[in-house]
């Protein structure tokens, strides 16, 4: 009888813990040069927080981590640009030519960008996102140490 | 002062073994099986207009075991804080046929990490048709049962027992 309830409140307390992770907030490791300069290519640890989301608080400029719409299982941090109804202009190849086109987010979309737009993919070739595959809004920045801190703003090109 | 103390102690310690069962049964919820009531015309004659009682379980999107064929709950691509349910018409790579509103026929292959899916009622239905592949990280859940209108009976929660009814009494089981 010791044991199932030993493990009972074990239970209870994982479920806890995994409501919060689901509802409240959480923390989010991040790799890749999608996000330079604002995140490293090694990896950051942000805390990410859900209430924005369910709310609708959020706005252009944020930072969000969202389920890729190409690879299901896998979520990708990049930088919210435009919401339903905004006029997006932005630069179709960076690399190989200046070409920009102007959009206008349909219903229920958002548009994503990474910072860093020469090695990122993001709306720009899958196109604008659904609201439902938003996950988590990260707003602080836990690890490396010397970055510690509130995330930057966009970089002005 | 010393006796709010302890009645605000014991009066955490209550409210947090409650919390914690909550959240257990959400986690159950999430994770394993949960209800619905979906209405609308867009799937008959599979689910009523009026509206149906299903149970959804949550466990095979997550595992990759869904195909064409399923009925799924998604979050609407349209309205974000709305749930559809429709049926899964072709998975990732496979080529789909449908006829525009216009009545001619177009073809294409659904992208990668997106399903397609359309309602039984394709006169009325809201579908890929309209919007187009659906990224699968939208599914929330597979309907894999309707609830019986026999139990409602059962429980007197239906007042008028009509012929519609008892032709619902038959409708139990797998869909």
């Amino acid at each position: 009888m010791g044991e199932w309830s030993s493990f009972i409140s074990i239970v209870r307390n994982l479920s806890l813990l995994y409501v919060t992770h689901k509802y409240v907030g959480t923390a989010a490791i991040t790799y890749g040069p999608s996000m330079l300069p604002t995140l490293n290519i090694t990896g950051n640890v942000l805390l990410v927080e859900r209430i924005s989301i369910r709310t609708g608080k959020l706005r252009p400029g944020d930072v969000v981590i969202l389920r890729s719409p190409q690879t299901p299982r896998k979520i990708i941090c990049k930088r919210l640009i435009g919401m339903e109804g905004d006029q997006v202009t932005y630069v179709v190849d960076p690399k190989n030519s200046d070409r920009c086109k102007t959009i206008v987010v349909p219903k229920g979309h958002v548009w994503v960008e990474g910072d860093y737009i020469y090695d990122s993919k993001d709306s720009r070739n899958f196109g604008a996102v659904p609201y439902g595959l938003l996950e988590g809004r990260a707003f602080w920045t836990l690890l490396p140490r010397k970055d510690f801190g509130s995330l930057a703003p966009k970089p002005k090109s | 002062m010393r006796q709010w103390m302890n009645i605000a102690k014991e009066a955490i310690a209550r409210a947090s073994i409650v919390v914690k069962f909550i959240c257990l049964l959400h986690v159950t919820d999430a994770y394993l099986l949960s209800s619905s009531h979906v209405l609308g015309p867009s799937m008959l004659p599979t689910l009523n207009t009026t509206g149906d009682v299903v149970l959804v379980e949550n466990l095979s999107h997550r595992i990759g075991k869904l195909g064409s064929g399923d009925l799924v709950l998604v979050r609407s691509p349209l309205d974000p804080k709305k749930s559809i349910t429709k049926r899964i018409i072709a998975m990732e790579g496979d080529k789909v046929t449908f006829s525009a509103r216009n009545h001619s026929f177009l073809s294409l292959v659904v992208p990668k990490g997106h399903v397609w899916i359309q309602g039984d009622n394709l006169y009325v239905s809201r579908d890929s048709r309209e919007f187009g592949p659906i990224p699968y990280g939208l599914i929330q859940g597979k309907v894999f049962f309707r609830v019986s209108y026999a139990i409602l009976i059962a429980f007197e929660f239906v007042p008028n027992i009509d012929f519609h009814c008892l032709y619902l009494f038959c409708n139990v089981g797998n869909i």
